[in-house]
């Protein structure tokens, strides 16, 4: 249920996450991001993806957590100030600030201590890069759903993040939009740039993706990579010992879990 | 009828004339009012934005006292301030009562509530993705917390705007701390309450005018920032 990667660019031990109700929506042992890797993290719906990445960008506090950052370990309140600033989380749908896209792009810079020419000329590249630059005095709040996304990633591309968290990143877009994400992962990918995505949608993601993930039920389960027919018995042996590891995990703590009410 | 009409006439001529007496009166009134929304603009935005984004125990009914404050009376403001500046009160050696800085006081006290509690409504209503956006991309909890204000900015205007309306109209502090002291503690509200009973229609109705225009125009100016930000 817990996956060993060797070298890893952030690894997670005794992670524990409740909800304002108390019920406990994680409980992982371990989870590792190596160093450029591609991840796909699934899931049913509420089965805390979102709050897990989160956790992993810095934004939401979990109950407990060590994270280690390059290879040393602090806690998680601790930890996430060092690797807060190269690890970057992407919402399901995007936010863009009320002012013209090359403001947006511009915001996270404006934050280090760089000379205006120097952030003009990057938000510039990164515009040219994304194919923005015809669209950079707009308002942000002006555009469609695929722009504000491209928007989006320019604006934590330049800064140059060694880990990016894309909450569905494939969800609301149409076909076209969907297709310039998938060619943007890849040169993320190319260009060794961690990323940890989730979606409902394994197909279309799965030949971008080193390693694939399921959160069930609170636990994190490494999925052996293979092809999509055999993943899926991978899956339904896996949940299985997941299941049955869990059942005598719960035995032996003796405590009292609510998990399975959902 | 007839004087009416006079007193009338006689207000327009004092408006336009630029009376320094009645203009004088005017300029108190914004001075005042000006600097005690300027003193508790920003503290009571931070405070607002606190309210709305620190969780801390007791949070529920800190917010619900700060709502219900909204709706302290001016005159109960005033005697409180009174009671703290007189003579034999604890802040009784400044010697401010019936003074402009008693008025400025007085009006911060009034307007501090309810500033923070329109600040949290419009804070509250910010989109919580702006701060999490902000935070991921490096920003420190301060500039964060600029950029979600930035966001909400026509909110949080139309917040200031709103307890500068209540605190420049108001008569039960003013005339309480301030005294209603020609040439220095008499603004407009004092003005109007006071020197119309003693037969001052004209300069009364000019300084009535003057507020309902100001009261008009910045309620106006609150109509528009609403539907701004409804609009976004």
């Amino acid at each position: 249920m817990s996956a060993s990667v060797a070298s890893a660019l952030l690894r997670f031990r005794g992670l524990v996450k409740t909800t304002a109700s108390g019920k406990r929506l994680l409980d992982i042992a371990e989870l590792a991001i190596p160093a450029g890797a591609c991840i796909l993290l699934s899931g049913r719906n509420g089965a805390g993806k979102t709050t897990l990445l989160k956790i992993i960008a810095g934004l939401d506090p979990p109950e407990r957590a060590s994270v280690e950052y390059d290879g040393a370990a602090a806690p998680w309140h601790e930890a996430r100030r060092r690797y807060r600033r190269a690890v970057i989380y992407l919402h399901q749908q995007p936010y863009l600030f009320d002012c013209s896209v090359a403001a947006n792009v511009g915001y996270g810079l404006r934050g280090n201590a760089l000379g205006r020419a120097e952030i003009a000329a990057r938000v510039e590249q990164a515009l040219a890069t994304s194919d923005l630059s015809h669209l950079a005095t707009r308002n942000a709040r002006e555009l469609s759903g695929g722009e504000r996304q491209r928007v989006a990633l320019a604006r934590a591309l330049v800064l140059a993040p060694r880990l990016l968290l894309l909450d569905e990143p494939l969800a609301n877009l149409d076909e076209e939009a969907r297709a310039r994400t998938c060619t943007l992962i890849a040169e993320l990918k190319a260009r060794g740039v961690a990323v940890v995505l989730t979606s409902h949608e394994r197909l279309s993601l799965s030949a971008l993706t080193h390693y694939h993930y399921e959160l069930d039920d609170g636990r994190i389960a490494l999925l052996p990579p293979s092809s999509d027919a055999s993943t899926m018995d991978a899956r339904g042996s896996v949940a299985a010992f997941d299941k049955a590891s869990r059942r005598r995990g719960r035995a032996g703590r003796g405590t009292k879990t609510t998990v399975d009410d959902r | 009828m007839g004087d009416l009409g006079a007193a009338g006439k006689q207000a327009f001529a004092l408006l336009f004339s630029g009376d320094p007496e009645l203009w004088g009166i005017i300029g108190v009134s914004f001075r005042v009012s000006l600097l005690a929304v300027a003193i508790i603009a920003p503290i009571a935005l931070i405070a607002a934005f606190a309210l709305a984004y620190v969780r801390f125990p007791g949070r529920r009914p800190v917010v619900s006292t700060v709502h219900s404050l909204q709706a302290i009376p001016a005159v109960c403001v005033g005697l409180a301030v009174y009671l703290l500046l007189t003579r034999n009160g604890p802040l009784g050696d400044w010697r401010l009562l019936f003074t402009q800085s008693a008025m400025v006081i007085g009006q911060m006290v009034l307007g501090f509530p309810l500033l923070l509690a329109l600040g949290h409504s419009a804070l509250q209503a910010a989109d919580r993705r702006a701060w999490e956006t902000a935070r991921t991309l490096g920003a420190s909890p301060w500039r964060a917390m600029w950029t979600v204000m930035r966001e909400v900015r026509f909110g949080l205007l139309a917040a200031v705007i709103a307890a500068f309306a209540r605190v420049i109209a108001e008569v039960g502090a003013s005339l309480m701390l301030g005294g209603n002291i020609d040439h220095v503690t008499r603004n407009i509200p004092t003005a109007i309450a006071l020197e119309t009973s003693r037969g001052e229609y004209a300069q009364g109705i000019a300084l009535g005018l003057v507020l309902f225009v100001l009261a008009l125009s910045l309620n106006f100016t609150l109509n528009l920032l609403h539907g701004k930000g409804e609009m976004r």
